[in-house]
């Protein structure tokens, strides 16, 4: 004996069924669609990370590749416009000054006074030699 | 004349015995500094996320602070 659960009328059990495919269609189509994204995501993530070469700048420079890091997450914690931040930089300023202009300063006085004392050789020359040639004179 | 030569007597002994000191301070320092260098070269993922959490978190003290 049949039950009327098991076998409805007005062929019921067929549209049921029908659906069922449809609906294990729909499903592999999505998990085809996301594994399709995720083979994406992961080939443009691989992309992203060749084209930064993470792994080549930190064999070249450990610890600047660590100290931009750490400079990446200080601006992302938000501490760039901060006190600290423009102290930080007042006295990275005034390191390079000392380090890159006082140099060249240095040097350009250093010619000065050279092309100076130059001159006043030269001067004191001319005026040693025109007081003897006018002793020589007769 | 006594005085000085005294003077430069403690001087010549007090570089006698922290020269070795220096010395040894350098070493360790360059130990250490190699390894550390080892270290993120081996470990780069764990080491640049570090980085950039300790960043973040002197980033976000700063913020408060200012």
């Amino acid at each position: 004996m049949e039950t009327r659960a098991e076998n409805p009328p007005n062929g019921r059990a067929a549209g049921d069924a029908a659906s069922a495919k449809k609906l294990g269609k729909r499903m592999e189509k999505v998990g085809h669609t996301a594994e399709q994204v995720w083979d994406r995501t992961r080939d443009s993530f691989s992309d992203f990370g060749d084209a930064l070469d993470v792994k080549g700048r930190v064999d070249r420079h450990p610890f600047g590749t660590v100290a931009a890091a750490i400079g990446i997450g200080y601006v992302l914690g938000g501490g760039l416009f901060t006190p600290l931040t423009a102290r930080i930089v007042r006295l990275g300023v005034r390191i390079g000054v000392r380090l890159a202009v006082l140099p060249l300063l240095k040097q350009e006085m250093a010619e000065l006074v050279g092309e100076i004392e130059g001159e006043e050789d030269g001067k004191a020359r001319a005026t040693s030699k025109r007081t003897r040639t006018r002793g020589d004179e007769p | 004349m006594e005085m000085t030569e005294k003077i430069e007597e403690t001087a010549r002994e007090l570089g006698a015995r922290v020269r070795p000191q220096i010395e040894e301070a350098k070493r360790r320092f360059t130990s250490m500094s190699d390894s550390a260098t080892t270290y993120i070269k081996a470990n780069p993922g764990k080491c640049l996320v570090g980085a950039i959490a300790v960043g973040f978190l002197i980033g976000k003290i700063a913020s408060r602070r200012g």
